[in-house]
């Protein structure tokens, strides 16, 4: 069956001899690759995950073809092995990934098999979390329309996917910003072993999206090699000619079970089963060109020798190819940072006038966006005449850089979150900041993408890193409840692949700012909110600070106890120290300022000093970040310990809106105070 | 009356069985079945009157048997011929594509030139939509064997007692 409202470009009759038999051998050759998968796993050799794609073979063909290499963004999911080979890699490589060697080019034995990519392409390596690839699909095509290219994205992912809330913000935004992305639905009928009738009420979840503006929707077979290459010359014509974006809807067969961990026979009828390898998309393509003589069966007996022929001398190469060293898992966890070398250690000694904390940020913003005219910056309510944001952080940026490169986004953080990522894939040069939630406490439906991209750069071997600082308002002490008041930092500092940085003063604040968004990598920016305008909290700055990350300040000096702190605790542990002064007690203040990188040196080299050590933050004790550094005085300082480490946080509640209860939860100067006496009089 | 050629899929189940049914109701020499999947412009040009079992497959689509054939069907000339469509669907399974191949195969040949005849009633049915649906009947038989089994004879008889009518 082929959709009769599109031009058909493609037909058994009309396509070239030459072009059909390019087709035939892509097809040939991924069959044979798809049938001889599971032979490695039962070898013991690898491709522990293989998904088949045998059904998807139309669609999957005409998404390769389609596809421009270095020019377009491919996003294809873990079940486009014929996309891949299609878009141009070599069956060696697709051995490669599957038996997952150092050489495979998308992600050098690291993320799972069966995830085909090539960066250096732009068949980018995209996560198992199927679907949420979308966004980053739309973030590059945002990019592409920026700077005005005529590229397209293209993000693949099964029908199933398009449940996730995630697909719903991508295609939402893609819709609004008419940007030029096809999203292709493979449409197979399950999700592992879940029927689609169970994901959503329309069969053609393409259906759902009828509503939506601007958004235009293809149907194809895509079981038949030219009603998909039709569907995807129509969707590319139409983002050329109106702009995107383009769903194509494809209905697919699924020949086998979804992977080798699965066993269809345990939930769909032999019937079923035979129906729908009745209707091989391979099988059939290859009746036609016998029927409609195109080829003779000995032309094509021919091709199928040379497919397999070229199938078991890729087999060959690869198993021959180096696997992956141990020595390397430390390899490209986070890129190197820009290099302060104006201010090495991160500290001035600048005189004139303070600035307080929420200017150090606007300013070291506009001054980074006027020296690097590739930056942008979005996020909920930041992007109005004379507002930015919630606080005002953002305040004048669009007025000064444009609505195209300073913009309000949709609440949807994980669409905030996931853009940044995709749109940093277009080029190098881009760096993108967000304000990642209005408040931090709203950064949790963003977690899928802030995980996704913590690891992109590991898993793509050092091939792409996303270069994002993510904004956070963070913190209590406002009277702002639950949702208004809470430190996620030490859920977050669990995570690798994200620096961390958490400024307690102005100039700190403006220095790590300037060394986020020049750096590669992501960094995740925490402003204690409570800071903002508070005198205490203002400093000198000067004009070009910088402050490199890992590098810690000590704020205070002292030779009887090293508090250990970082954000609105700083100011308490400063205060707690001026008290324990008149008590006779030379208290030293040392403030992280980087969480991950952390600054072990000089912590060490502290308690080296002091002999004494307590651990202060306003996030909860119980799993905080004060933990980490407690274990790792511990571990690496024990002996010139004097007492124990003792940590001062918040009680494991979540923090009450009503003051009394917040004064109750959060720490305060008085507990820094007392915890300090009594380690000092242990 | 001329005789009528009757295709479908002799590997099918339902549909061959309704075909067979079909022929056991016209005398000896007026029908004669053809094999859908291996069928040839030349069978299809050789009768004036035609009846195509076309079952739905997945959501709305022709077996793969039609389907490979259409390239050559849409090039054909039938005028002059009358052809009638009989297919099996799943309304419930199905309701968004009940029957869809009877509707897209009656817009395919009547392209070519053919009279459509054969429409039934949608009284009984319960389904959402169907490409079969044109001018609020049905343009060929659509039976539904999953979910109404039991209405198959009468809906089949009352079908074949009109197209000795209209063939």
């Amino acid at each position: 069956m082929k959709n009769t409202e599109i031009p058909e470009i493609y037909s058994i009759k009309k396509t070239s001899k030459e072009t059909l038999a390019k087709w035939y051998h892509l097809m040939t050759v991924g069959r044979n690759i798809d049938d001889r998968a599971p032979n490695y796993l039962k070898q013991a050799i690898g491709w522990s995950y293989h998904a088949p794609y045998a059904g998807h073979d139309g669609i999957q063909l005409a998404i390769g073809q389609n596809f421009v290499k270095s020019k377009d963004h491919l996003f294809p999911y873990y079940r486009d092995m014929l996309t891949a080979l299609s878009a141009g890699m070599t069956s060696e490589e697709l051995i490669l990934n599957g038996i997952s060697k150092a050489t495979d080019p998308g992600t050098g034995g690291r993320h799972m098999s069966n995830h085909f990519a090539k960066p250096e392409w732009n068949i980018h390596n995209t996560s198992s979390l199927t679907g949420n690839h979308t966004l980053h699909a739309v973030g590059v095509a945002r990019a592409i329309k920026y700077y005005g290219d005529d590229a397209i994205a293209i993000s693949s992912q099964g029908e199933s996917s398009v449940s996730e809330g995630y697909v719903y913000e991508a295609i939402n935004g893609a819709d609004k910003e008419k940007l030029p992305v096809i999203f292709v639905f493979q449409d197979n009928g399950y999700g592992i072993s879940v029927p689609k009738k169970d994901q959503t009420a329309n069969r053609k979840v393409a259906n759902n999206f009828v509503g939506f503006k601007n958004i235009k929707i293809i149907h194809c077979n895509g079981k038949d090699v030219f009603d998909s290459m039709n569907a995807m010359a129509e969707a590319r014509k139409i983002i050329q000619e109106q702009g995107g974006p383009v769903i194509v809807q494809a209905n697919c067969v699924r020949l086998h079970s979804h992977s080798n961990s699965d066993r269809h026979d345990l939930y769909r009828s032999e019937a079923e089963r035979t129906y729908v390898q009745e209707y091989d998309p391979f099988a059939k393509f290859r009746r036609l060109l016998v029927r409609y003589k195109r080829f003779t069966e000995e032309e094509l007996d021919a091709m199928d020798e040379a497919g397999l022929k070229e199938v078991k001398a890729a087999h060959k190469l690869a198993m021959k190819a180096p696997d992956p060293s141990p020595d390397s898992i430390y390899d490209f966890v986070l890129p190197e940072p820009y290099k302060a070398e104006k201010y090495p250690d991160g500290t001035h000694n600048e005189e004139g006038e303070k600035k307080k904390f929420i200017t150090a940020l606007n300013e070291t913003l506009k001054a980074e966006f006027r020296q690097n005219e590739d930056t942008f910056l979005w996020g909920q309510d930041v992007a109005h005449k004379d507002k930015g944001g919630i606080f005002n952080v953002t305040k004048g940026l669009q007025k000064e850089f444009g609505k195209k490169r300073i913009f309000n986004a949709p609440i949807a953080e994980d669409f905030i979150v996931g853009t940044a990522n995709g749109m940093s894939r277009y080029h190098e040069k881009i760096r993108i900041v967000i304000e990642g939630a209005e408040f931090a406490d709203y950064f949790w439906p963003a977690m899928e993408q802030y995980v996704d991209s913590s690891h992109d750069y590991w898993r793509t071997n050092g091939k792409f890193t996303p270069n994002v600082t993510i904004r956070l308002a963070s913190g209590g002490y406002i009277g702002g409840g639950l949702y208004h008041s809470q430190n996620i930092e030490g859920s977050l500092a669990a995570i690798p692949g994200v620096r961390i940085v958490y400024p307690s003063f102005a100039d700190d604040a403006a220095g790590l700012l300037r060394t986020a968004i020049r750096s590669r990598g992501m960094t995740m920016f925490m402003e204690p909110k409570a800071l903002y305008q508070d005198p205490k909290a203002a400093t000198v700055i000067p004009d070009d600070f910088e402050v490199p990350f890992g590098k810690a300040r000590i704020r205070r000096e002292g030779t009887d106890l090293s508090i250990i702190t970082y954000g609105n605790t700083t100011h308490m542990s400063l205060d707690a120290a001026e008290m324990l002064e008149k008590e006779g007690f030379n208290v030293e203040v040392i403030d992280l300022r980087s969480l991950v990188p952390l600054d072990k040196d000089m912590i060490i080299s502290s308690i080296k000093k002091t002999n004494r050590a307590l651990v202060v933050h306003e996030d909860k004790v119980h799993g905080g970040f004060g933990g980490e550094v407690a274990s790792i005085i511990m571990e690496e300082a024990f002996e010139y310990l004097d007492s124990p480490v003792r940590r001062v946080g918040s009680t494991f509640t979540p923090v009450g809106f009503n003051r009394i209860l917040e004064k109750a939860i959060l720490p305060d100067t008085g507990r820094i105070y007392s915890e300090a006496l009594n380690l000092l009089k242990y | 009356m001329e005789k009528i050629g009757i295709f479908y899929s002799f590997n099918s189940h339902k549909t061959k069985l309704i075909g067979e049914k079909i022929i056991e109701s016209f005398n000896e020499g007026e029908i004669e079945a053809v094999n859908a999947e291996t069928i040839s412009e030349e069978d299809f040009l050789k009768y004036n009157r035609l009846i195509l079992g076309v079952p739905t497959w997945f959501d709305g689509e022709f077996p793969n048997y039609w389907d490979e054939f259409v390239p050559a069907l849409e090039e054909l000339d039938l005028t002059g011929k009358k052809i009638a469509i009989y297919g099996l669907a799943d309304q419930k399974g199905y309701p968004e594509n009940f029957g869809d191949a009877v509707g897209l195969m009656a817009d395919l040949v009547r392209k070519c030139g053919a009279e459509v005849v054969g429409e039934t009633s949608v009284e009984g049915y319960d389904f959402e939509r169907s490409k079969a649906l044109q001018n609020g009947k049905f343009i060929g038989l659509i039976l539904d064997q999953e979910n109404q089994a039991r209405l198959t004879p009468e809906r089949l008889n009352m079908w074949i007692g009109e197209l000795k009518k209209n063939f």
